[in-house]
């Protein structure tokens, strides 16, 4: 009589794993981490760039202010995105 | 036919109409517009030519709006001197390299084991490290100013992303000016550093890499000489 593998009914579908699928949930997982810590570093060049604007008025405030808003905002849409629908 | 009646040559005046926008001061002199161009006061500097500078200018002669955390009220503003534009090379064809470098690596297909979706995320990241790279350096460059006023000078010194430094001297304590124009870039491009030697807290204050280093110590000269007339009246 041949020895047959028994069957386990494990309570975590392991398929993704096998199928190479577990490593992009680690990579959207590490993603995630890397772009909130970025979003903290988005935030401070906000701050930065308003810090630097009340120490020195010479007329072109407003854009840079509006590019560091614009900065922070782009880092948050990629956070959004890698959530989402990544 | 002789004319009987010949009528005086009459003077023409101009007709001010209300549909005509153009001003009718076109020949008044100059010192007028300065007054316009000025309306704090006169300039301070007479060996200056008496025209605003530029806002991104890395020299900007009397700046139109310009503004500092401890300014007073009676201070002007003469001279924003900032590194010469030719110092951010360096970090412009960075800048460039990293725009196009996707584009090479797609080339190369060294992305194909991606899944569309996180190549996609991967692009983006790294389009948004580049906006960074460029906003800081120019953010370093734009910021980092030395400051000549009818008071003092001033260097402003944003080290990194929190540390900021700001020293000052008054003409009075101004001990000593050295001028540096080193190797043949900058020779060539006309900038180099300045260095002040002064009685304040801080001994030393340093205008790097800023154009026309020659300029900037006349300047320096000539207000220097008008504290010390101030001083001698006294």
């Amino acid at each position: 009589m041949l020895n047959t593998i028994p069957e386990i009914n494990l309570p975590v579908n392991i398929t993704p794993i096998l199928n190479g699928g577990f490593i992009w949930i680690l990579v959207k997982i590490a993603l995630t981490i890397l772009l909130l810590i970025y979003l903290v570093f988005a935030l401070v060049i906000v701050k930065q760039a308003r810090i630097m604007t009340e120490t020195l008025e010479i007329g072109f405030e407003t854009p840079i202010k509006i590019i560091s808003y614009l900065h922070f905002l782009f880092a948050l849409g990629i956070l959004v995105y890698v959530l989402v629908i990544v | 036919m002789p004319d009987i009646f010949v009528s005086p040559d009459k003077e023409e005046k101009p007709v001010k109409t209300t549909e005509d926008p153009t001003p009718d001061n076109k020949d008044e002199p100059p010192a007028k517009q300065e007054e316009e161009e000025f309306p704090d006061g006169d300039p301070v500097l007479e060996s200056v030519p008496h025209k605003h500078g530029r806002v991104m200018s890395s020299f900007t002669l009397y700046p139109k709006h310009a503004n500092f955390f401890d300014k007073d009220p009676d201070e002007k503003v003469i001279l924003i001197v900032r590194r010469h534009p030719i110092t951010n090379i360096k970090w412009i064809v960075i800048s460039v390299f990293m725009l196009i470098l996707p584009f090479v690596l797609n080339g190369f297909s060294v992305f194909s084991f991606l899944p569309y979706k996180f190549y996609f995320a991967a692009i983006l990241g790294w389009y948004l490290l580049t906006l960074a790279f460029v906003f800081e350096n120019f953010l370093s460059w734009f910021f980092n100013v030395n400051i000549v006023t009818n008071k003092r000078v001033i260097d402003v010194d944003f080290v990194n992303l929190v540390y900021r430094e700001v020293s000052d001297a008054e003409f009075g304590q101004i001990q000593d000016v050295t001028v540096k124009v080193g190797s043949v870039i900058r020779t060539l491009f006309d900038f180099g550093d300045i260095f002040i030697q002064t009685a304040a807290e801080i001994p030393e204050i340093e205008f790097e890499a800023i154009p026309h280093p020659d300029r900037v110590d006349k300047i320096l000269r000539e207000l220097r000489n008008q504290a010390t007339r101030r001083l001698e009246e006294k």
